[in-house]
């Protein structure tokens, strides 16, 4: 017999409203957006509550409400950014890389010390954590939206409204800037 | 010789970093794929990168604040979800 699921919503604040509010805040850098979506995925539960059919369990089914609603929030923000929000790619200048298109001196990378328990994997990630907040706005939401949220290059132009070109162009910066300053903070520890 | 080859036959690091993210998502070409298994093959620096990336994606999914919603919100939203 399999046993179907039944939603308790009076328990729901107590179970999962830390684990909600943990999940969402580094996805949207902002603690008072994190709160409301929170309680915006309470109250769509809510409203869904006939639809639940105990399929998936009441965690499961909180937390794909959730992750629709920072979707909804990036694609919001999209919509309100002006047109220079948006860096200009062609004048990027290049940093990373000699004109031959060889790695530049200072950029190269170094071998790391692996993380391998759970302590260091935690260490780890307050550092990406950390580099992703100092990330400028559309790599950050790209970064977000591709590493955290595990969407693909298709769902992420759309929902950012950004040509695939300068997708791969984002995305390739994003991941530079990133193991950069992860590598900073990894190697001081 | 080496030059040569790394000149004329062999994609840049800049384009082998590029072109490892259209791999994640399995979106290159059969040239595309050769091109960057012979680059990593033989380039010690974008070989590192692409396994420190791959690293800071897999460990990103993971990623959880460690703070708590604060009492004021949570009374808020109990109150919310009573009243529904």
């Amino acid at each position: 017999m399999k046993m179907k699921h039944q939603a308790e919503p009076q328990n729901w604040l107590e179970l999962y409203g830390d684990l909600l509010f943990q999940y969402a805040l580094p996805r949207v850098n902002d603690s008072m957006v994190a709160e409301d979506l929170v309680q915006e995925t309470f109250l769509s539960a809510l409203k869904a509550l006939s639809g639940y059919k105990g399929e998936a369990s009441e965690k499961n089914w909180l937390f794909s409400i959730l992750k629709n609603k920072i979707i909804d929030h990036y694609r919001k923000k999209a919509r309100e950014r002006e047109m220079n929000d948006f860096p200009d790619l062609q004048q990027l200048t290049d940093e990373w890389f000699d004109e031959e298109g060889n790695w530049a001196e200072n950029k190269m990378p170094k071998d790391w010390h692996n993380a391998e328990d759970l302590i260091e994997r935690k260490e780890m990630q307050k550092i990406i954590n950390w580099c992703k907040e100092h990330l400028k706005s559309v790599q950050q939401q790209v970064f977000t939206l591709k590493y955290m949220e595990e969407l693909d290059s298709e769902q992420i132009c759309k929902v950012l409204n950004i040509s695939s070109s300068n997708y791969w162009v984002l995305i390739h910066r994003a991941k530079l800037q990133m193991r950069d300053c992860v590598e900073k903070h990894w190697l001081k520890n | 010789m080496m030059k040569f080859i790394k000149k004329h036959l062999m994609i840049s690091c800049r384009e082998a970093t590029l072109i490892m993210a259209k791999r994640e998502e399995n979106k290159l070409s059969f040239t595309e794929r050769l091109n960057l298994f012979i680059h990593t093959s033989m380039c010690s620096l974008c070989s590192k990168f692409q396994k420190q990336t791959s690293k800071i994606g897999k460990e990103s999914r993971h990623i959880h604040a460690e703070q708590i919603l604060p009492d004021e919100v949570k009374d808020r939203l109990q109150k919310l979800i009573n009243r529904n």
